[in-house]
């Protein structure tokens, strides 16, 4: 059995994040931030969202392990910093209903869902510069990088909630991620 | 989702293994997650258990009575009358947090009575997976997180269903055969109609709250919200009978969850919102203007405080 960490950066929704693997069939737990990268032993990582980039714990060290990496809102935002994107506030924070474009059809993430998709949405932050190696691979109205990858390095991120039940096709992203960890 | 069979199995041999031959008290608000605890434990223990509800006077139209009728095979039950006690303890309070707290409050000076009387070890909760969230995520604080336990000495704490959803323990209400009014209930707050009401709760708001809440619910049926309300939001100035009205301003809320923790406004047909808004302000005079809020969640939170 594929087995799942959801790192828990403290976001309300790392419960649903769990509880959509769960019921997918895969062996998951929700992890401290705080866990040494030598104790993870998984296939692959969820970084989950929250309220703060200053309480990521060990998450910068997590993208060194070598498995593939999903970060969700705040999540993909500790991926582009610790990378050398850029993050900042948005002009205009993306709340409940957006409709993202997917501007790559190809991405193993988020290309099955182009070429748009409903979407529920809680930041105030975004990521400005996608990191060196990474494609921007969905945008929507209100938020320039709605997703980015790494195929190279397994590493992905989307800045909205796959995890909460109005995003649409949410579980199809998780079954995705799930077909490059296996 | 939860596997029910196994899981009612599983907890009923969990609560008679941690309760053995002591007694249990556990608090019934009405709503579906006491109500589904209390259940189980009745099905593990018996009258080992008593269901304890307390009419805090802050409850909906009608929902005493019908917790009575509800639950009426439990010989133990034990409804209490504190209505005065609560609204005396939240005088003068305007502050939504300090308000929670009073009625977390005064909700277990009330409960330790009845657990103290019938010498209970252990205290059976109703307690389930958002609640432990946002509690330990600060953005409300849930009153049947923390509290009781640090004020009496129980031996132990079960709480069957903190690792649910709403939608799971509704699931599990349902194989428990209890009454679909319970399991398709709508979720109410435990601190009732005061996080409708906002700033100092009174009498005057909290029977403009009670009714108003009626006519939303009765009115918002056939939309099968998962969570339909009305709130006192403020004052403002209407006319009635030719009349200057400073009254009240009441927010009508309806959305579809699965699960609470993001929630869709819903879209109701403006009859049907013309309705509403005639009979909350043509069947309570001190009422001005009714509206209705279109707000997701996020960013908007369900209740009002």
């Amino acid at each position: 059995m594929t087995r799942i960490d959801v790192i828990d950066n403290h976001g309300q929704f790392t419960h649903l994040e769990q509880r959509a693997l769960r019921d997918m069939g895969v062996d998951v737990d929700i992890v401290d931030n705080e866990t040494p990268p030598e104790n993870i032993d998984a296939d692959g990582l969820v970084l989950s969202g929250g309220p703060d980039i200053d309480r990521i714990g060990n998450c910068p060290d997590y993208l060194d392990l070598d498995i593939p990496v999903f970060g969700i809102c705040l999540g993909m935002q500790i991926i582009a910093t610790e990378l050398n994107g850029d993050v900042g506030s948005g002009d205009y924070g993306g709340y409940a209903d957006v409709t993202v474009e997917v501007t790559d059809d190809t991405d193993p993430l988020v290309g099955s869902l182009a070429p748009d998709t409903r979407v529920w949405a809680s930041h105030a932050d975004e990521v400005k510069d996608v990191p060196e190696g990474f494609e921007r691979t969905a945008k929507s109205d209100v938020c320039g990088v709605e997703a980015m990858s790494n195929t190279a390095r397994d590493l992905y991120g989307v800045q909205w909630h796959p995890e909460v039940a109005h995003t649409e096709r949410g579980e199809e992203v998780f079954e995705n991620f799930l077909t490059l960890c296996e | 989702m939860v596997d029910v069979d196994p899981f009612i199995d599983e907890k009923i041999e969990e609560i008679s293994e941690s309760v053995g031959d002591a007694n249990a008290v556990i608090g019934l608000s009405g709503g579906v997650d006491s109500s589904t605890a209390a259940a189980l434990a009745y099905e593990a223990i018996g009258d080992q258990l008593t269901a304890v509800y307390v009419d805090t006077g802050l409850m909906r139209k009608g929902e005493t009575d019908q917790i009575r009728e509800t639950f009426d095979y439990m010989d133990s039950l034990r409804i209490i009358d504190a209505k005065d006690r609560f609204l005396d303890a939240l005088e003068g309070e305007t502050d939504p947090e300090e308000k929670r707290h009073i009625i977390g409050e005064q909700f277990i000076r009330e409960f330790e009575e009845v657990a103290r009387d019938v010498d209970a070890d252990y205290l059976v909760q109703g307690t389930i997976y958002p609640d432990r969230i946002e509690s330990e995520g600060t953005i409300k604080s849930h009153h049947n997180v923390g509290g009781l336990p640090e004020r009496i000495d129980f031996a132990g704490i079960v709480e069957p269903m903190r690792d649910l959803y709403k939608d799971e323990v509704r699931e599990v209400a349902r194989k428990l055969d209890l009454e679909s009014i319970i399991a398709e209930r709508m979720p109410f707050p435990g601190p009732g109609l005061a996080v409708r009401i906002l700033g100092e709760v009174t009498e005057e708001k909290l029977d403009v709250a009670r009714e108003a809440n009626h006519v939303v619910e009765e009115e918002l049926t056939e939309y099968e919200p998962w969570q339909a309300l009305a709130a006192v939001i403020g004052k403002a100035t209407g006319v009635k009978g030719d009349n200057r009205v400073h009254g009240w301003v009441v927010a009508v809320r309806s959305v579809e969850s699965r699960d609470g923790m993001t929630a869709r406004a819903q879209e109701i047909d403006w009859e049907t919102l013309q309705r509403i808004q005639s009979r909350i302000t043509g069947e309570n005079e001190t009422v001005s203007r009714v509206v209705y809020d279109v707000t997701h969640k996020p960013p908007a939170t369900i209740e009002y405080e």
